[in-house]
């Protein structure tokens, strides 16, 4: 195939999509993701609202859409959290095309419109507003962390050490230096690629690599402290990593995380938190491993919900098809983790989207035999971004008289900021479809709480014995195993209501359960005094309430 | 004349009630000073009660006023109910800014229940401010450092505890409602004053299942009967109903959650640590005392005062927080531990996790953990002040209460049993100790224990970094150069950063400077004779010190174009304060 094909192929599947050149800037900044927002929730005024639950140093809203029929606050919900890390701008805008589709769908299938109105849908696009922004300001940098100033090297120096655009083309990428005590060398498949030099293979280092800029402070870094930040991500309580570069100076310490987990303690009904962040435990799920959950400080999934995570983790994997997902595990202080261990959820993450395997070419017209995929996620990233035209991926190295290094060979070039984590918007589309299939699918495994067998049964001298079975008829838990242990989790909860002249002789008026696995019930039991209609109320926030009204005998 | 009169006018024009006393039965001359006593205060307080919240702040308002040049009122912030959180500057403010000394902070009542450390921070405030003309060592205390005072950081609760049906025990939490019993509802059987005397005290039920008996020695306590011996009465727990009809009695009070697990070291959440809120300074009070901390680095020792059992305690408050600290910071707190064990008789230095139990997101833990900062909590009310006995079993404890009670206290802490016919239990008798007995002190005990707390206090305030230029020595080298060498020493047995500081970098480093124009080089020594150094490259006039031990010195040296060089030095530690000086 030509290239000339290819080009109009891809300009046809992808008509919507905005012209090639301006695709590397293709996602949105802080003023158009709301703008795009306040549209979609106008649009669809009677299924979502937008609303904010903090503002961040610079005053920017974090913004929650919430999807879900009237009444969202008392539906079993679940929480899809991106743009936690600030350089994954992919997320939030799979977060946000996710929603639209899930809106859209809503009018047009009846099996959408169900499902936001039996659940509840928080979608938070976008945690770290001004991290992300740095991606659309005039010097584009990699940033993590937010705008709440602080000294990351910590020697009571503010900032003093940023990058500078050595070569003015508004993007920060990477130095070169030549030098033989340098640990990388250019990979074989590309020599624009830098790869560490593995020296027990005899490998030799060849280039010390830097980022981009001068060392300000003279102290041997280039660009330790640069402008920021605490990173969304690195700041909760769940192995928080103290004194740790963007970490900030103790767990929720920020205006992001505080309104995030102010949102979350108060939403009692939240039944599982998707995280569209770096780490992946859907394609392949985290290992139960006793010794860790059952330690005095839990640092495992215990038993149960290890289960879940992969019963969770084959439906991602059927409904979705994603494969060759890089591994990538959960990271000290992070919201994954936060999530299970500390607020007591279910808790999963995905980054959603990773760089495709590189599949061989079908015609081999030009003489280009099938490349097999590299050892160097770099090599892989630049064939994919190559077959793909990801225009401005990469800055070839030029030459560049550095004053920090008067004596020595010096180049700029490398990746460009951000590039690896936004792929062109034009193909995300697709990855927003098949992780709407799999909330679908998830949502309707859900668990639902029924009340079966009740029955009333006389018994002399004017008592009756009342009996039920709580059923959980979904496909999952009422909630977390580790739930059971929190607070912050309701268990299921079972109410006898009486009237007036109605008498409660055994059993007490409320009891609770533990979780409820698919398909297990809870059995209760009363002796009552009195004539007349009494109400049995089974209810947990996260698996729904049913009653059922009974006559005494 | 009019001079004596102005402060007692002003205090007047001040007064609504509480124990600052508006007239006087004695003037200053017919008062014969008792040692180490202020004797004309131009705050009068009386210091054997207590004071609710507004008391207090009538107090600290009171003793700003009077001494303008001594003490600040401020707020750092609003309690969960409103109220203001009140910190207290103390130093001599004529001397240079309180930002810039060494400081010591203070605070009490993070317990409800536990109310006497906000008395025994008042007396600091009070002592240190009424002293200051009439004593040379707290006139230059007070030159030299600084104390923050924040005398209730839980002024909501220690009013319910107060003003509300309480007993000795609660509410140790703050107000925020909460869910304790997993139901749904919040606080919604809390305990029940059945027989309306404003204290929670026990049920009693005579029975002949119940296995305790009056004891011989005191009717007014039961004790165990003998395995062989039938039993006269049943204990039924603390005065309450069953509000909510779940066959539990008292089973959600107020809170339930504890302000000291939700400080912001090694935090752990409810299921493993009881009493963890919802993230570390998710309580308010909390944030807003971690807030003044994280602005005033100048914070270099603390103190926070509980109650009871005569301890003087140090972290950490988890066995996994063993190496958080390590040896050179031991030795500074063994230290002070020890000279505190001699000044308040009856107190027993000891380690939390080690010596009382294991907790998880204390106070004193995120002080040192997280600050670096020299910190111990006291618990206040040794059973020692009962009698003078110091090896008495938990048994002979427990009945001493009752002797205590009797024969010093005359029963004015014990509510006499009475009957109650109690909806669910029938007859019952209530009785038993009231709030303010045994925790808190018995108003002829307050004043004692809280001045030799306060000498503690004042030791660990005295042994903060003291830093001193000691010596500035010259040689000149070829071409037209001079070497100049400067001696930095602390005085005191506190460093200006515990190696837990240094360790994580906690605060920045302290700086050495000579005012000097014509600087070439600048070294921070190793070893000055050997001529052993670090040169410091970047901006050598101003050199970066890591740390100036406890009873230790640094040198530093320049190399300086110029035959007489401008011998201006300055030292400036966060911790240890700024020293300049002209050699």
């Amino acid at each position: 195939m030509n290239q000339k094909i290819k080009a109009a192929l891809v300009g046809f599947a992808f008509c919507g999509a905005t012209s090639l050149a301006t695709a590397q800037r293709d996602y949105q900044s802080y003023d158009q993701l709301t703008a795009r927002l306040q549209k979609l929730s106008s649009k669809y005024s009677k299924l979502s609202t937008l609303t904010t639950v903090g503002k961040t140093a610079t005053g920017k809203e974090i913004w929650l859409l919430t999807l879900g029929r009237d009444n969202a606050v008392n539906k079993p919900a679940i929480v899809i959290a991106a743009g936690v890390e600030g350089t994954q701008l992919a997320t939030t805008e799979l977060a946000v095309q996710m929603a639209e589709q899930m809106l859209q769908a809503a009018v047009l299938q009846d099996s959408v419109r169900e499902l936001l109105q039996s659940k509840t849908f928080y979608i938070f696009p976008n945690l770290m507003p001004d991290a992300s922004e740095q991606y659309h300001e005039k010097l584009r940098w990699e940033r993590s962390a937010n705008a709440q100033p602080i000294d990351d090297d910590r020697d009571g120096r503010m900032f003093e050490d940023p990058f500078e655009d050595l070569n003015k083309d508004g993007l920060i990428t990477m130095m070169r230096v030549k030098n033989p005590t340098g640990l990388y060398r250019p990979a074989k498949e590309d020599p624009r690629i830098m790869v560490k030099a593995d020296v027990s293979k005899g490998e030799k280092g060849e280039y010390l690599l830097y980022t981009e800029g001068i060392d300000n402070d003279r102290d041997g870094k280039w660009n330790e402290d640069p402008e920021g930040g605490v990173v969304f991500n690195r700041n909760f309580t769940f192995d928080y990593p103290y004194f740790q570069e963007g970490a900030g100076e103790h767990p929720i310490s920020e205006r992001e995380t505080k309104a995030f987990a102010d949102f979350m303690y108060d939403a009692r009904n939240v039944y599982a938190v998707f995280v569209l962040g770096p780490a992946n435990t859907l394609s392949q799920p985290l290992a139960y491993d006793k010794g860790k959950a059952s330690k005095r400080i839990i640092n495992g999934l215990l038993e149960k919900d290890a289960a879940v995570n992969d019963q969770i983790s084959k439906l991602y994997n059927n409904t979705t098809q994603l494969k060759n997902a890089p591994k990538a595990a959960p990271s000290s202080g992070d919201v994954l983790q936060w999530a299970y261990f500390h607020y007591g959820r279910f808790s999963y993450s995905t980054p959603g989207w990773w760089t495709p395997k590189v599949s061989a070419p079908k015609d081999t017209v030009n003489g280009k035999a099938a490349v097999a995929p590299s050892e160097h996620e770099d090599v892989n990233f630049i064939r994919w971004a190559e077959a793909n035209e990801v225009v401005g991926a990469f800055v070839d190295w030029k030459r560049f008289k550095h004053p920090d290094f008067p004596d020595q060979e010096v180049e700029i070039g490398g990746f460009a900021p951000y590039v690896r984590q936004t792929p062109p918007v034009r193909l995300l589309a697709p990855v927003a479809q098949k992780h709407f299939e799999f909330f679908s699918a998830y949502a309707k495994w859900m668990p639902s709480l029924q009340i079966v067998n009740i029955t009333s049964e006389k018994v002399a001298g004017g008592l009756t014995r009342i009996t039920a079975d709580v059923l959980n008829q979904g496909s999952l838990p009422t909630h977390s195993e580790i739930g059971d242990k929190s607070r912050w989790v309701q268990k299921v909860k079972v109410t006898l209501k009486l009237e007036n002249d109605q008498k409660l002789v055994s059993g007490n008026k409320i009891q609770l359960s533990n979780a409820l696995g698919a398909g297990e019930k809870f059995q209760v039991t009363w002796l009552v005094n009195g004539k007349g209609y009494v109400t049995v109320e089974a209810s947990s926030p996260t698996a729904g309430s049913q009653s059922k009204g009974v006559n005494l005998r | 004349m009019k001079k004596r009169f102005f402060p007692v006018a002003l205090v007047a024009s001040l007064l609504a009630f509480c124990g600052v006393q508006t007239s006087r039965a004695q003037t200053p001359e017919q008062v014969f000073r008792a040692a180490g006593t202020p004797h004309n205060p131009k705050v009068s307080v009386s210091w054997n009660r207590y004071y609710d919240y507004a008391g207090i702040t009538q107090i600290c308002q009171q003793l700003a006023k009077a001494h303008p040049d001594l003490v600040k009122l401020e707020t750092i912030g609003d309690s969960y109910e409103g109220r203001r959180l009140w910190v207290l500057t103390v130093s001599d403010f004529k001397t240079g800014d309180p930002l810039r000394k060494p400081a010591m902070y203070i605070d009490g009542n993070i317990h409800s229940n536990e109310i006497q450390g906000a008395e025994f921070a008042l007396y600091t405030v009070w002592y240190l401010a009424e002293n200051f003309q009439d004593n040379r060592f707290i006139k230059e205390l007070l030159q030299q450092k600084t104390f923050y005072i924040i005398p209730t950081i839980n002024p909501d609760a220690r009013d319910n505890f107060m003003h509300k049906p309480n007993n000795a025990h609660s509410p140790r939490s703050g107000m925020m409602p909460l869910d304790d019993d997993g139901d749904g509802l919040v606080d919604e059987d809390q305990p029940d004053d059945l027989n309306k005397d404003g204290h929670i005290t026990f049920m009693r039920r005579k029975s002949p299942n119940g296995r305790y008996i009056l004891d011989p020695q005191n009717p007014l306590r039961l004790i165990p009967a003998k395995p062989d011996q039938p039993g006269t009465y049943e204990l039924l727990g603390y005065e309450g109903l069953d509000n909510d009809g779940d066959g539990k009695v008292n089973e959600d009070p107020i809170g339930y959650y504890d302000p000291n697990r939700d400080w912001g070291w090694n935090w752990q959440p409810d299921y493993i640590q009881r009493g963890a809120f919802k993230y570390p300074f998710s309580l308010p009070e909390n944030r807003a005392v971690k807030d003044f901390v994280l602005r005033h680095p100048n914070i270099a020792g603390a103190q926070s005062y509980h109650n009871n059992g005569g301890m003087i305690l140090r972290g950490p408050g988890a066995e996994e927080d063993q190496n958080t600290y390590n040896r050179d910071d031991n030795q500074v707190y063994d230290l002070l531990g020890k000279y505190a064990e001699q000044v308040i008789p009856g107190y027993t230095y000891m380690v939390v996790y080690r010596d009382l139990y294991s907790a998880f997101g204390g106070e004193l833990d995120w002080f040192h953990g997280a600050r670096g900062i020299f910190t111990f909590t006291n618990e206040l009310m040794s059973p020692y002040l009962q009698f003078d006995r110091k090896t008495a079993s938990g048994q002979e404890r427990e009945a001493e209460q009752y002797d205590f009670n009797k024969m010093l206290l005359f029963n004015d802490a014990f509510v006499e049993w009475e009957p109650f016919d109690h909806p669910t239990y029938g007859m019952v008798e209530i009785g038993g100790f009231k709030k303010n007995y045994p925790r808190a002190h018995p108003g002829f005990l307050l004043e004692e224990d809280a001045h030799r707390n306060m000498a503690f206090t004042v030791y660990q305030t005295y042994q903060l970094p003291q830093l001193e230029i000691r010596e500035v020595q010259t040689r000149k080298l070829s071409n037209g150069l001079t070497e100049v060498t400067a001696t930095i020493a602390n005085n005191r047995i506190i460093p200006t950063h515990s190696s837990q500081d240094l360790k994580y970098k906690i605060e920045r480093p302290d700086y050495v400077s000579l005012k000097d124009q014509s600087i070439v080089a600048g070294l921070v020594m190793e070893n000055a004779d050997l001529n052993l150094g670090k040169e410091q490259k970047q901006n050598p006039s101003r050199l970066e010190i890591p740390n100036i031990p406890g009873m230790g010195y640094v040198k530093v040296r320049w190399i300086v174009l110029a035959n007489k060089p401008d011998l201006t030095i300055e030292v400036d530690s966060r911790k240890g304060g700024v020293v300049t000086q002209k050699f």
